[in-house]
């Protein structure tokens, strides 16, 4: 399971004030600690709160210096704005890239999904379109599909793209972790060489003890097919989790990373 | 008898029971009539609609929002009960209209452009169906002027709009001056509400309230009713 931290995101509310106060060594220091904790990607999302909407491009070339001066792993660009997305990729000095995210929107599709075919850039796609997150299998479904038939003449693979099932909370819908699971499904049987990814936290929003509906759905995903995941990798007891996932699910090679993980003493139970 | 059934009314939304098959929030009470069946019972007792909605729905809502406010309710528990209060309602309806009661204002609802996040804004307009009002939902990701048509031709006494991103949340003022321009700012209250908005947010783009969630935005639209449309 690749694993995207999501700590450097501009909406939780301590990252919005490093970034508007230009607080460089919060913001090291939370690139540093999620890539020590096993972070494949570092998501960063430098936000474009009004007063600093006029220079979102600005701010988002100055977050991925910042992130990148202290660490290798590669960066997830979180913008939906072409323009933001394009600051980021001129200053970026990785290989590998990821471009987080687009939707069924024919617009932003063909604008970021130029920049990605560019770049050969790694594209999360979410299963959706203009009206908001479809509430079944079917519409997500078809909303993948025309992303597929936009990005497809852009000569974008399949293999570059992560696409999003979508996640409700079951809190105000009991159908929708199924709803998530079957999108999965379905997805990995109809684009077999492109990856899924999520964010878990949406399902357990307005219920009690969270962090536990969030861990055990992460193990139903891995079942149904869920290749990455949008997390904070300081969690302790969800990266956890993802050994266990990745084991469960035949994905860990004589359960070594499951044993190496109790060896150096951080699986939290 | 009168005290007992509305009563009953205001104990059953509390355990979110909208009809007799639900097993309730503290379980085993199925086979017992929910808020529907009391609802229709007091109806046949001769009880006025008023009082159904005041001593029994309300009465309970105004619980129910108690209990989420001190976090022993959540957001599943919060909305059985709205539910089983829009069930009510939609019975009570016809007999409002008989008893010439006036509704207590028209809101409408609406998420703002490039904004596709529905839930609060669906949850607000529950709860304030559920609070007696004329809810019409206009949806999500909704341009400017659709909106100020939508003010224009419906009157409604409030606009609640809702955005849940950094970069959405500026087009809740863009509506509030299409609105000016239009010369229709002062025909209607304008509620704002979502994850990243604030009082000071509010004010700063001249909306009249802001609501922190769903019960507040109640409180605040009450707050802001005008007297005449007030029920005693």
């Amino acid at each position: 399971m690749l694993v995207i931290g999501e700590n450097i995101n501009a909406s939780n509310k301590s990252v919005g004030q490093a970034i508007s106060s230009k607080d460089r060594e919060f913001l090291e220091n939370l690139a540093k600690a999620q890539s020590a904790a096993g972070a494949d990607y570092i998501d960063v999302n430098a936000g474009v709160g009004h007063g600093s909407w006029e220079h979102a491009e600005a701010t988002m070339q100055w977050l991925v210096e910042v992130v990148q001066a202290v660490t290798d792993k590669p960066l997830a660009i979180d913008s939906d704005v072409p323009s933001v997305v394009e600051a980021a990729l001129r200053i970026y000095r990785g290989n590998s890239l990821m471009i987080n995210s687009v939707s069924a929107e024919p617009e932003k599709l063909e604008s970021i999904g130029r920049l990605a075919a560019e770049r050969q850039a790694m594209l999360i796609a979410l299963a959706m379109g203009t009206g908001g997150i479809p509430n079944n299998v079917e519409d997500r479904l078809a909303a993948c599909e025309l992303i597929m038939n936009h990005l497809i003449p852009l000569n974008i693979k399949e293999e570059q793209m992560f696409f999003d099932p979508l996640v409700l909370p079951i809190a105000v819908d009991t159908t929708q972790a199924l709803v998530t699971l079957k999108t999965i499904q379905q997805i990995k049987l109809r684009y077999p060489s492109a990856k899924t990814v999520m964010g878990l936290s949406n399902i357990s929003y307005g219920l009690p003890q969270r962090a536990m509906v969030n861990r055990a759905f992460l193990l139903m995903a891995a079942y149904a097919g869920l290749d990455a995941v949008i997390l904070n990798p300081l969690d302790a007891k969800m990266m956890s989790f993802v050994k266990i996932a990745d084991m469960l699910t035949g994905k860990d090679p004589s359960c070594r990373g499951y044993i190496r993980a109790h060896r150096k003493g951080i699986l939290v139970d | 008898m009168v005290e007992d059934i509305l009563g009953l009314i205001k104990q059953n939304v509390i355990q979110g029971r909208a009809n007799r098959e639900d097993e309730g929030l503290e379980e085993g009470m199925e086979g017992q009539p929910g808020v529907t069946e009391l609802t229709e019972e007091a109806i046949a007792q001769g009880i006025s609609a008023e009082d159904i909605i005041n001593k029994g729905l309300t009465a309970g809502m105004v619980i129910v929002g108690e209990k989420f406010e001190a976090k022993e309710y959540y957001i599943p528990d919060m909305l059985a009960s709205a539910e089983g209060v829009g069930a009510a309602m939609a019975i009570l309806e016809p007999h409002l209209n008989k008893s010439g009661i006036k509704p207590k204002g028209k809101i409408i609802m609406a998420t703002v452009r490039g904004d596709l996040h529905d839930i609060g804004k669906n949850i607000v307009s529950i709860l304030l169906r559920g609070a007696g009002y004329t809810v019409n939902d206009l949806g999500n990701d909704l341009d400017t002027q659709t909106i100020v048509n939508a003010v224009r031709e419906e009157r409604p006494q409030f606009l609640g709009l809702s955005a849940l991103l950094t970069s959405t949340m500026r087009h809740m003022g863009d509506v509030i001056d299409a609105l000016k321009e239009s010369g229709l700012r002062d025909s209607v209250k304008v509620i704002i509400g979502g994850a990243p908005v604030s009082q000071e947010f509010a004010m700063s783009i001249g909306a009249d309230g802001y609501g922190s969630d769903g019960f507040d935005a109640v409180r605040v639209v009450e707050s802001l009713t005008s007297p005449d449309n007030k029920q005693e």
